[in-house]
């Protein structure tokens, strides 16, 4: 049961990964690039994609990535050096959070629910961090289907409301635009940093990594065409349409006659962002858990800490999504490219480094 | 340890004294050439006709030696045994089977005259099938073994007998394929009933307790069946099967959710008519679990679910209504459980009396006097009758259409959401005798999906799935 297999790790990179970056990130996109949203998105995608790549190919050492650092480290300083990355993990956490609280009292209510509405996530939350990582593994065979059902189904409803040519014409964004989205997604493209937590956990075959690879683009390909779809539904008015996934579908014809169909795939969608929106707090604890040794009651502790310490959070940060998001992408803009674009292919020469010595 | 001396009066005194109830009779009589015989027997479970006939007549006229080797033969019955442990022979008259003893013999002949109450092999109420076999298991667990070994003629197929309940000494017959059933599943179901230290054991649903790897869950780890048709074709699979004496429903396992879409009749009719209701069965199920929950969330917290013009049949119907909705839908809820149980206990010459006043004074009256919207009513009959779609899995599903229920009326439609979440993850972490509980699903297995919520042709399931983890692969040739 902890061993993931190559098919769910293909399920988690293509279905699962892009579910986090179609809520508010196309109006985030939209708003700086304009109608050129989709390159930023895919200049991250690709950027990110050679760090997943360079994950993959770790994974063929098979070994944990506590074993790789202490081998090449030593005991203490891989443990410091994991706790820092348990950090970066709860750092990169806060923004989906934020994200996921203000998508939930904008979707599933009419009217401003109290916090405690948000509060059952964190109790679910505690359930899944105390639960080995390898876990996931299965949950991705069933989150698999219902995402690419959930991305389906919204993109068949919109398609109709859609007009192209608002895409065109390219390039009227400008550069500055292009880097301001860059810089701007960056918080959503945390995918290499999250696979180094998978290390030692997947059952590699001959071909894990490229296939890998090429899934995640995939996935890639799904989100671009959503956010191609989302601008081509709103236009210019894309940027005022936050929780994307939500909206496009908004106009499909038969929802006079049926009703809102379409939360049938939101709320699809939902279910695979509540396990989504949980792994950088499951993969932060679990960077503890590696240094400490897995043990039951540990892993329950420090599960219902780091909840309890996100939901005060969330309680103190009650409305300030575009503060965190300004320090996020502002001052603090190198943290994310540090951790997800360069420490990936650095874990690959260490890995060098090591065997030639 | 107490054994058999061969003083005939001795050893008598000494059973009685180990039965000291007044049904364990005794009846002493002499062969021509005056061989003393006593035999010991308890009242009500014997057949003391066949004991006459069989045993005692042909002693009459025995003028042998006393042997108990020579007796034996002249016994005109074939299930004949000795013992010389007084307790043994003690556990055998309890068990119905009257014990021989004679002067200057050091043992005791166990004769299996034990009378067997059964009722005749009906079609399972729980379990109707309008193509396929009709026999259903009774409580006799000789006929039910021997309803399997009829379907199953094989010298692979093992039965053992395992005694449980120090008070009871119920048998539990262990069946499998050797072979084909995966030994370590053997070895540990072996293993798990010789741990159970039971007063008694009155049906299999008390060995599920103790072979269940979480015991205190709600969710069912053990499959459960009572046609021998299907329990012969899960053995076959690779499956262990146990048949409890005094029960009618068998235990298969390891047991997989799936299971309980699939019916023997899937199997009796073509492939798409299968899949079809396989898949109405799933959508039943999630009806009726989700539905009352969906129907208090949008009313309480997003209207917008619903379409505009249901949206006013909707407020047109509950706008008198003095309960808040989740409140409406629980007591709907209540009553709909209530006759539920009620129509199963109470004496068939009342049901007729208990449908009108549920169908007519609890439901028409109740929305005529303002009590409960005709929305509600509807959602919750539509839901009663989802629920026994998948009859098998009824006790958990009840409980979980209220559990959303609760959590809808407080936290809407994000709390169904992350409960099915929570649900989910508990699902797929959850392993019995080794097989993940979601599977095929999840773990997702691509050749059991074939026989999963979508049936394919039998030419297409030559292998035996490759979840149990059988050795013996190939079913089909």
């Amino acid at each position: 049961m902890n061993k993931i297999s190559a098919r769910q790790l293909y399920f988690f990179l293509a279905c699962v990964m892009p579910v986090g970056k179609i809520i508010i990130l196309p109006a985030l996109l939209a708003g700086h690039a304009k109608n050129d949203l989709l390159f930023p998105m895919l200049a991250c995608y690709l950027i990110e994609a050679g760090a997943v790549f360079c994950v993959l190919l770790l994974m063929k050492r098979r070994e944990s990535l506590h074993a790789l650092l202490e081998n090449a480290f030593g005991r203490v300083a891989a443990g410091i050096l994991l706790g820092i990355l348990a950090l970066f993990y709860f750092y990169a956490a806060l923004l989906p959070l934020l994200e996921q609280r203000l998508l939930v009292q904008s979707v599933f209510y009419d009217t401003l629910p109290s916090l405690a509405a948000f509060a059952p996530f964190f109790l679910f939350c505690a359930y899944l961090c105390a639960k080995p990582l390898g876990s996931q593994g299965r949950v991705w065979d069933l989150l698999g289907p219902i995402s690419i059902a959930g991305i389906a189904g919204i993109l068949v409803l919109s398609v109709g409301a859609a007009d192209f040519g608002a895409l065109l014409p390219v390039g009227s964004g400008g550069i500055g635009g292009f880097g301001m989205g860059l810089a701007t997604a960056a918080p959503w493209f945390m995918d290499g940093a999250l696979l180094l937590m998978l290390l030692g956990r997947v059952d590699y075959r001959k071909g894990t990594a490229w296939k890998g690879a090429l899934f995640y683009l995939a996935g890639g390909l799904a989100a671009l065409l959503f956010l191609a779809v989302f601008y081509a539904v709103f236009g210019g008015l894309a940027m005022k349409e936050l929780f994307a996934f939500t909206k496009t579908s908004k106009y499909f014809s038969g929802i006079t006659v049926l009703g809102r169909i379409d939360y049938l795939f939101i709320f699809a969608l939902s279910l695979v962002m509540a396990f989504w929106c949980a792994l950088p707090l499951q993969a932060g604890i679990d960077c503890f858990l590696q240094v400490f040794g897995r043990r039951r009651h540990l892993a329950t502790i420090l599960s219902v800490a780091v909840n309890l310490l996100f939901f005060v959070l969330l309680i103190l940060l009650d409305n300030r999504f575009g503060e965190v998001l300004h320090a996020v992408t502002g001052p603090a803009v190198w943290i994310f490219p540090v951790f997800c674009a360069v420490l990936p292919p650095l874990c690959l020469l260490l890995r060098r480094n090591h065997a030639s010595t | 340890m107490k054994f058999v001396t061969g003083s005939l009066k001795k050893d008598t005194e000494a059973l009685k004294k180990l039965l000291p109830a007044e049904d364990i009779l005794t009846f002493d009589f002499s062969s021509e050439k005056g061989l003393a015989f006593t035999v010991i027997y308890a009242d009500a479970v014997t057949d003391k006709q066949l004991l006459g006939e069989q045993v005692v007549r042909p002693l009459l006229h025995y003028t042998g030696k006393p042997s108990a080797e020579e007796i034996k033969t002249k016994l005109t019955f074939s299930e004949v045994r000795t013992a010389k442990e007084l307790r043994k022979l003690a556990e055998e008259v309890l068990a119905g089977n009257p014990v021989l003893l004679f002067e200057g013999m050091d043992e005791g002949i166990v004769v299996g005259t034990k009378k067997v109450f059964t009722r005749a092999i009906a079609e399972p109420s729980t379990d109707v099938a309008v193509k396929g076999p009709r026999e259903g298991f009774i409580e006799d667990v000789k006929t039910n073994t021997s309803l399997v070994r009829r379907r199953l003629k094989t010298g692979e197929l093992r039965i053992e007998n395992i005694e449980i309940g120090r008070r009871s000494k119920t048998v539990v017959a262990l069946c499998y394929l050797e072979g084909t059933s995966v030994e370590k599943t053997v070895k540990d179901v072996k293993k798990k009933l010789g741990e159970i230290d039971i007063d008694i054991v009155p049906d299999s649903s008390y060995l599920t307790h103790f072979l269940a790897s979480r015991p205190y869950s709600l969710v069912k780890q053990i499959g459960t069946t009572e046609k021998p048709d299907i329990f012969c074709a899960k053995i076959a699979e690779g499956r262990v099967g146990l048949i409890v004496d005094g029960s009618p429903i068998a235990l298969t396992l390891p047991y997989l959710i799936v299971e309980d879409f699939q019916s023997s009749e899937d199997y009796f009719v073509p492939p798409y008519r299968a899949t079809f209701t396989r898949i109405l069965r799933l959508l039943s199920l999630l009806v009726a679990i989700y539905l009352p929950a969906f129907y208090v969330s949008a009313q309480l917290f997003k209207l917008q679910l619903f379409p505009v013009k249901l949206l006013l049949t909707i407020a047109g119907s509950i706008r008198d209504i003095p309960f808040s909705p989740s409140l409406e839908m629980l007591l709907v809820l209540f009553v709909l459980e209530v006759l539920n149980e009620a129509s199963i206990r109470m004496p068939k010459y009342v049901g007729m009396a208990l449908s009108v006043v549920g169908a007519l004074v609890l439901g028409e009256t109740a929305v005529s006097a303002g009590f409960v919207s005709t929305p509600a009513i509807i959602i919750v009959a539509f839901s009663g009758i989802g629920l026994y779609a998948v009859p098998n899995l009824i006790e958990q599903t009840s409980v979980l259409r209220l559990l959303m229920l609760l959590i809808a009326g407080s936290v809407g439609t994000y709390g169904i959401i992350l409960a099915t979440a929570f649900i989910l993850l508990y699902l797929v972490t959850t392993e019995n005798f080794g097989a993940p509980l979601l599977a095929p699903f999840a773990p997702m297995v691509g050749r059991d999906l074939r026989d999963s919520m979508v049936k394919y042709d039998l030419g297409s399931l030559k292998m035996r799935p490759k979840t149990l983890g059988s050795k013996n692969k190939r079913r089909l040739g």
